[in-house]
């Protein structure tokens, strides 16, 4: 099969579920799946094949080119496996919503330029693709109007400010190579001086840090992942921001290499960027523990998970980038997961996600809870969850290596977040069930669908690692670093092995026998929630539940600290601009009168000027 | 064969340990305070009467919660050398230690939470900030332990202390011990870090819905607790053991010692307890990791 084929299905596919929406509601659902589960599986028909197509060359006679191998592949199928599931999940949460065909159309749009963006080959059509997964990303954030509007525009504007400086670095490149094929710049950038490899990688880094929301660019990423529609929120969280890990790593592993790094001594650019990444893990966890709003915890949580990924890739060890990678897709299946359950609840609640009234949805919605449980998981990396064995890979690389303050940095930054995710699914699914939810119905079959599937995804990856691990260490070994020696259970290794599976069977087998004699011992009795201890007076109701303000002593303690500090300069940067504009403005009044008086004004400076110093 | 039976030994010695430790504390506090006290072995006698007693449930994740967590406590056991003895010394090391270590107090948590009891939630919030309070200082020992030692095998972190002398005796670490020591008590949930349970406040906190046989699979979990926490102690700092009666004796003087302090504290405010943890130990733990950097 022909990658043009692939993305023409990807980009018609979006343009004809788009028209059949005109027609009728059901064939628009069911082309929507239908195409997001082609694209799986021609995705997977590509497991290691290496090819590469010319597709166009009318653009001033430059080869517009699309090219496949392990590492576009492991980002295209994950791409197209959880953009399907956010699809199935859609297909009952809009349902009701206005304007379905065009968030239809934008979903599969944003898709397709995922996978063109990963499937790009020269620099020209990373970039168109680049763009159009900007701005459909803009109006699909934009989609809920009010707030959202804010949001998008905060998005939009930091995105078009990336795609600039990208459109520099191109051009650069370009004059200097001659070139915008990758595989020949990246011959070009071996023989390239030290400071012009360093411009490269600040100019790149620049975009790529804006989209992965790397400290100081991650303003853009709360108010956008809170207000999108929350399928697509998933989808934002899940791949598309993750889009930046995906360019640093062709940055820095393909174009630039890692020879050119070894040998010019570019190790302060990693330096400083593993900082970053330190920087990015520990902030936005804190912040995230202060926030009452369910997207908008996980969307900080976004962020800071994505300081792991930075760190795992910018260390630069084999162990850390495998670790990096993986953490990359295990992020993605958890936090799709998480966003998905919200929005279960969200759509069951009546767009309900403040932390503060919410409680006991456990007993009503027993799959979102198991989602939201497998997810948190994840996130904090229990043993056994897919989330464990990336950061355990990145901290074991780091204290072998000797960085431990970075590791702490990383360490601290998981206790950060079991705090903030256990008032998440205390606040939603623990304590009193309000009155007002107590005729919650279960969840429809299309929800539940895609919840299941990623939490079992979880385990998997948790338990037998060894599947995607083996797939991440040709890419690293492609990208010139010695491979690990993976095993299906985890890794082997002199300085310390990591073995999940002898961990699953005895937290399995512990487990069994505790349950059975817990089941054989007199069986208890079940009571309903308002029946419980209340210092001797009876439970009221609707007031029996602990949420507000969960960890009311450091909330104290550190929120003075925890300010976002810098949206608040780009807040006062964005004012004074504006403030500059207007008084250009006032220099164009639109009065003619006005206008002579600046003609003849210039005028009499420049006869001034002739008469005081004759300089003509 | 040898492993399991290796399993079974360390799970009933830590049991056992566990319990007596249980005792021994309420005995050793009975008499400071110049009572008579119960038995030593009271805390089973408890255990035996709490799973013939009737119990009240609240949902599933009410039972599972506190299974999974009793769970959790074993499995970190098998990970903990005891004396020459562990059986699983080749699956992780200590980082695998740490993590697994959440799933005991996240169990309980999750049980205590959808018991809708106000008191279980304060109870639980208090677990998550003091855990926040002292793992902040503690991962800082711990990393100036493994870099220390260039290692995360507990096993032979163990080894290599046998060899050269306990974690005290090599200078770097001096400064990481002394913190150790300082937030020791936050850890094992000792005066004055007795918050989480706070009887006359909260109503045991997290365990306020228990009764029965789930009040009976706390106190177990309990026990392997504070068998975890005093042979973590043991393992890094004093040295481990070469046999299982040798690493007893270490590990009950230490808990003796902490006994006393714990007599005579009274209990700290949660934001007092916090700032305190991050203040001195943490200060002394950093500098600690700094020593250990520059020192290699």
């Amino acid at each position: 099969m022909n990658l043009v084929i692939l993305l023409a299905i990807a980009f018609g596919g979006a343009l004809i579920t788009y028209f059949s929406g005109k027609i009728s509601k059901k064939l628009r659902d069911i082309f929507a799946v239908l195409i997001s589960l082609a694209l799986i599986g021609i995705v997977t028909g590509f497991y290691n094949v290496s090819s590469r197509n010319i597709f166009y060359t009318g653009f001033f006679d430059f080869p517009l080119i699309l090219r496949i191998d392990t590492f576009s592949w492991f980002f295209a199928i994950t791409t197209v496996a959880l953009g399907s599931l956010c699809i199935i999940f859609s297909l009952s949460y809009i349902r009701t919503r206005e304007k379905t065909d065009f968030y239809y159309l934008m979903m599969l749009l944003v898709n397709a330029a995922m996978l063109g963006i990963v499937l790009a080959g020269d620099l020209i059509s990373l970039f168109v693709f680049w763009e159009i997964m900007s701005w459909s990303t803009f109006l699909l954030i934009s989609y809920n109007q009010g707030h959202a509007l804010a949001a998008g525009m905060k998005y939009i504007v930091m995105s078009i400010i990336g795609s600039l400086v990208m459109l520099v670095g191109i051009l650069s490149l370009y004059t200097s190579f001659n070139t915008f094929d990758i595989s020949q710049i990246a011959y070009g950038m071996s023989s390239a001086s030290t400071g012009y490899i360093l411009f490269i990688l600040i100019i790149f880094g620049i975009t790529f840090g804006i989209k992965n929301a790397v400290m100081p660019f991650h303003t853009w990423l709360p108010d956008a992942y809170a207000e999108a529609p929350s399928p697509f929120t998933a989808v934002l969280s899940g791949m598309l921001t993750r889009m930046g890990i995906y360019g640093f790593l062709l940055l820095m592993y393909v174009m630039v290499g890692l020879s050119s790094v070894i040998t010019s001594k570019l190790l302060s650019f990693h330096y400083i960027l593993t900082w970053l990444g330190a920087i990015t893990i520990v902030i936005p966890t804190f912040i995230a523990m202060l926030q009452n709003d369910a997207k908008k915890l996980l969307a900080w949580h976004g962020i800071g998970q994505g300081g792991y990924m930075i760190l795992g890739i910018a260390f630069g060890t084999n162990y850390a980038l495998v670790g990096g990678i993986f953490h990359t897709l295990n992020h993605a299946i958890y936090i799709v997961l998480l966003f998905l359950s919200v929005a279960a609840v969200q759509y069951r609640t009546h767009g309900e996600r403040d932390l503060n009234s919410l409680g006991g949805l456990i007993k009503k919605m027993p799959v979102a809870f198991i989602g939201a449980l497998l997810g948190i998981s994840g996130l904090i990396g229990i043993p056994l969850t897919n989330g464990f064995v990336s950061k355990w890979i990145i901290y074991k690389t780091l204290i072998i290596e000797g960085a431990p303050f970075l590791a702490f940095a990383a360490l601290i930054g998981t206790w950060g977040t079991i705090l903030s995710v256990y008032k998440f699914i205390h606040n939603m699914f623990l304590g009193q069930l309000p009155e007002r939810y107590k005729d919650v119905t279960k969840l429809p079959i299309n929800m539940q669908i895609p919840i299941v599937i990623l939490s079992a995804a979880i385990l998997l990856f948790g338990i037998l690692p060894g599947i995607v691990l083996k797939v991440i260490n040709s890419i690293v070994h492609s990208f010139g670093f010695e491979p690990l020696n993976v095993t299906l259970w985890g890794i082997a290794s002199d300085t310390g092995a990591l073995n999940m599976v002898n961990i699953f069977a005895l937290i399995l087998a512990a487990s069994l026998v505790i349950w059975f004699i817990f089941k054989r011992i007199r069986k208890s009795i079940k009571i309903n929630q308002y029946d419980s201890y209340a210092a001797g007076t009876t439970v009221p109701k609707d007031k029996y539940h602990y949420s507000v303000n969960f960890y009311d002593p450091l909330y104290r303690m550190i929120s003075p600290y925890l300010k976002d500090f810098i949206d608040d300069f780009y807040m006062i940067l964005a004012r004074s601009i504006k403030n500059a504009g207007n008084g250009i403005r006032r220099i164009y009044s639109g009065d003619v009168g006005y206008y002579v008086m600046y003609i003849i004004l210039f005028l009499a400076l420049l006869i001034f000027i002739q008469i005081n110093w004759e300089l003509w | 064969m040898t492993t399991i039976l290796e399993i079974i030994i360390v799970i009933l010695l830590a049991g056992i340990i566990g319990l007596f430790f249980l005792g021994l504390s309420r005995k050793i506090m009975a008499r400071i305070h110049w009572r008579y006290g119960p038995p030593i072995a009271q805390p089973v006698i408890d255990i035996i009467k709490l799973f013939n007693q009737t119990s009240m449930s609240h949902g599933i994740l009410f039972n599972f919660g506190i299974i999974f967590s009793l769970a959790g406590s074993v499995v970190v056991l098998l990970f903990l050398p005891l004396g020459r003895i562990c059986p699983l010394s080749g699956s992780g090391g200590l980082l695998v230690i740490l993590y697994l270590m959440l799933v005991a107090p996240l169990g309980l948590t999750l049980s205590g939470g959808e018991a809708a009891n106000p008191y279980a939630s304060i109870g639980i919030s208090r677990i998550f900030l003091l855990a926040m309070g002292y793992e902040v200082p503690l991962l800082l020992i711990l990393l100036s332990v493994m870099t220390h030692y260039n290692s995360i095998s507990i096993v032979q972190i163990v080894s290599i202390q046998l060899q050269t002398g306990w974690s005290f005796q090599h200078l770097p670490l001096l400064l990481p011990g002394i913190a150790y020591i300082l937030i020791f008590p936050a850890i094992l949930g000792l005066r004055p870090f007795e918050l989480i349970q706070a009887p006359q406040e909260i109503s045991s906190g997290p365990m306020a819905e228990y009764g029965g046989k789930f009040l009976a699979l706390a106190t177990i979990q309990h026990a392997f607790n504070v068998f975890i926490g005093i042979s973590l102690f043991t393992n890094l700092f004093l040295g481990g053991a070469e046999n299982p009666g040798y690493f007893f004796l270490k590990m009950l003087a230490v808990f003796i010692i902490f006994l006393f302090v714990n007599a005579v504290f009274p209990r700290f405010r949660i934001e007092q307890a916090i700032r305190y943890l991050w203040k001195w130990p943490t200060l002394l733990a950093f500098a600690g990791l700094v020593i250990v950097m520059i020192t290699g």
